[in-house]
């Protein structure tokens, strides 16, 4: 459904977008994460078509963005960065515009409104003036454009920014609930939306992918077996450290520090080393002050993946 | 169509609710209603001759407020980016901008309808002049808001784009005045032809010279062919 092959941009001589290639399936809902100035943005604008590529090309429900522009722009619905609306313009004007421009029928505009705003959460609001609203509404407003004329493909821009828990919430149930039957593809910087809505995960650092592959699997994948926090009193560090890491199960030791007396340290291992740990420290005469599996999530696999120390 | 038409009612609109229109229209009627007054107590004709003159001057001064934010306003807050990703030909959003402008320039025309009207009441009046003076600033009008547009692609800072707006059309004043300073017949022959004044002379004399109509006509076309590659060509940059 959206396809980008290879695609870049340069601004003058700074690469903000190098040879990005994906493939999302219809149905898809897509998180494409990074930090600030990693691409997201103009990854999107090219998707669109707004900007250009450099080189490269993209397609959208197979027609190619560049080429057959209005194709592209009939089937998508677009959340850019900042809600793109008329300050002077009631919601009701506004999105009377939006569904004229995008092509509503005559017949259903009213209902179509009508039901994007019910849906948004802004029923009842037709005659607030755009420029008087917060940032949450606005962002709504943002929403039910990007939706009124249906689209089989949205591209949202960091949809819940500048949204309190709440309305969060709301939203993300709200795209939750559209995904159903349309390819979404949505960046953000919040992990936590992209667990709570993606099937799969774009990450984007620098202009180039990181990794692309679905939630699970970017957070299991992340470095060798899964990581045990231990704390062992007793034995002096280097003494411990030698003998954990003696241990079959055990790949890899990395020592944490003092923790109220006893040794602190990460083990990684391809299978549960706790109960040969637990052996050890018995024949050691080490007392076992705390053993438990370190649930990995996607804030560590993210941090581990754009290169940030955890 | 249906876009463009779409563009056009959004655009008047915007106008309409702003108190940029109102303080324009107010502005417009006042710098009218002086040169009329002038005009009629310095040469005791009933006739608008002075009064159009003056305006088609003030428009050029003026214009360009109006047009300013049209693609610079819609850069900045970025709803430019909203219409160049919905199914709107760019042909369509132009042409939408322009005729919503040129409407609202329409309506201050009729605005000054008054001041003929005390000429009728008064004296007996050339209507003929003053239906081509009107066909003349209606046509400055036409082209002067397709230049505005044009400044307005170029920035996306509105008052920026006014000033290079006044600034593009000053030339098209003083190319007339140019003409007489200049030596050379060809140089002179060729500002005479970019003169503004002299193209808007005849319809202040009540004549319709075909060749004035055109020379407006590529005057505005010009200027939306300028502004439609400089919208397209940002993109690129």
């Amino acid at each position: 459904m959206i396809e980008a092959i290879q695609l870049s941009k340069s601004f003058g001589s700074f690469t903000a977008v190098d040879s990005v290639s994906f493939d999302i399936g219809p149905g898809q809902i897509v998180g494409f994460i990074g930090p600030n100035g990693a691409g997201k943005t103009t990854t999107m604008r090219m998707l669109t078509g707004f900007i250009p590529a450099t080189s490269g090309r993209a397609t959208i429900g197979g027609h190619d963005v560049f080429e057959q522009p209005m194709a592209v722009r009939r089937a998508i619905g677009y959340l850019p960065e900042t809600p793109p609306l008329y300050g002077e313009l009631s919601i009701g004007e506004y999105l009377a515009f939006i569904a004229e421009v995008r092509e509503v029928p005559r017949g259903e505009r009213l209902i179509r409104i009508g039901d994007v705003m019910d849906r948004v959460g802004l029923s009842g609001m037709e005659h607030r003036l755009l420029g008087s609203l917060s940032k949450g509404y606005r962002q709504r407003v943002g929403l039910a454009q990007a939706i009124i004329h249906n689209p089989r493909v949205l591209i949202l821009d960091e949809p819940t920014s500048g949204l309190d828990p709440r309305q969060m919430l709301g939203i993300r149930r709200f795209i939750r609930n559209l995904a159903e039957d349309r390819t979404v593809i949505l960046s953000t910087h919040i992990l936590s939306e992209v667990e709570a809505l993606a099937d799969r995960v774009i990450v984007i650092d620098g202009g180039v992918i990181r990794a692309d592959a679905p939630i699970d699997e970017i957070i299991h994948g992340s470095g060798d077996g899964v990581r045990f926090r231990v704390e062992l009193l007793g034995g002096d560090a280097t003494g411990i450290a030698r003998a954990v890491g003696a241990l079959d199960a055990v790949s890899l030791v990395e020592p944490v520090g003092q923790v109220a007396g006893a040794f602190a340290f990460d083990v990684r291992a391809g299978r549960d080393p706790r109960t040969a740990i637990a052996g050890l420290a018995i024949r050691e005469g080490w007392e076992v002050r705390a053993m438990e599996r370190h649930a990995p999530d996607l804030e560590e696999a993210f941090l581990e993946l754009v290169g940030v120390e955890a | 169509m249906t876009a463009a038409w779409a563009i056009y009612r959004k655009e008047l609109r915007v106008y309409l609710v702003s108190p940029l229109a109102t303080v324009f229209l107010a502005a417009f009627l006042f710098l009218a209603g002086m040169f009329f007054y002038l005009g009629v107590t310095m040469t005791g004709e009933a006739s608008l001759r002075i009064m159009m003159g003056n305006l088609s001057v003030a428009l050029m001064f003026l214009l360009p407020m109006l047009t300013m934010r049209h693609f610079a306003e819609e850069q900045r807050s970025g709803t430019l980016e909203l219409l160049m990703t919905a199914p709107i030909p760019l042909w369509a959003l132009l042409l939408g901008k322009w005729a919503a402008t040129v409407t609202l320039c329409f309506m201050l025309l009729i605005g000054t309808l008054l001041f003929p009207a005390i000429l009728a009441y008064y004296g007996d009046p050339d209507w003929g002049v003053i239906a081509t003076s009107y066909l003349g600033l209606a046509l400055c009008c036409i082209g002067f808001v397709a230049a505005g547009m044009f400044a307005s692609s170029l920035t996306d800072e509105p008052i920026t784009a006014g000033i290079v707006g006044v600034l593009m059309l000053l030339p098209f004043w003083i190319a007339g005045t140019a003409a007489e300073m200049v030596e050379s017949d060809a140089v002179r022959r060729v500002l005479r032809e970019l003169s503004l004044t002299a193209h808007v002379e005849g319809f202040a004399r009540g004549v319709v010279d075909s060749a004035d109509v055109i020379w407006f006509g590529l005057f505005t076309f010009s200027f939306l062919f300028l502004t439609w590659r400089s919208v397209e060509s940002r993109r690129w940059r």
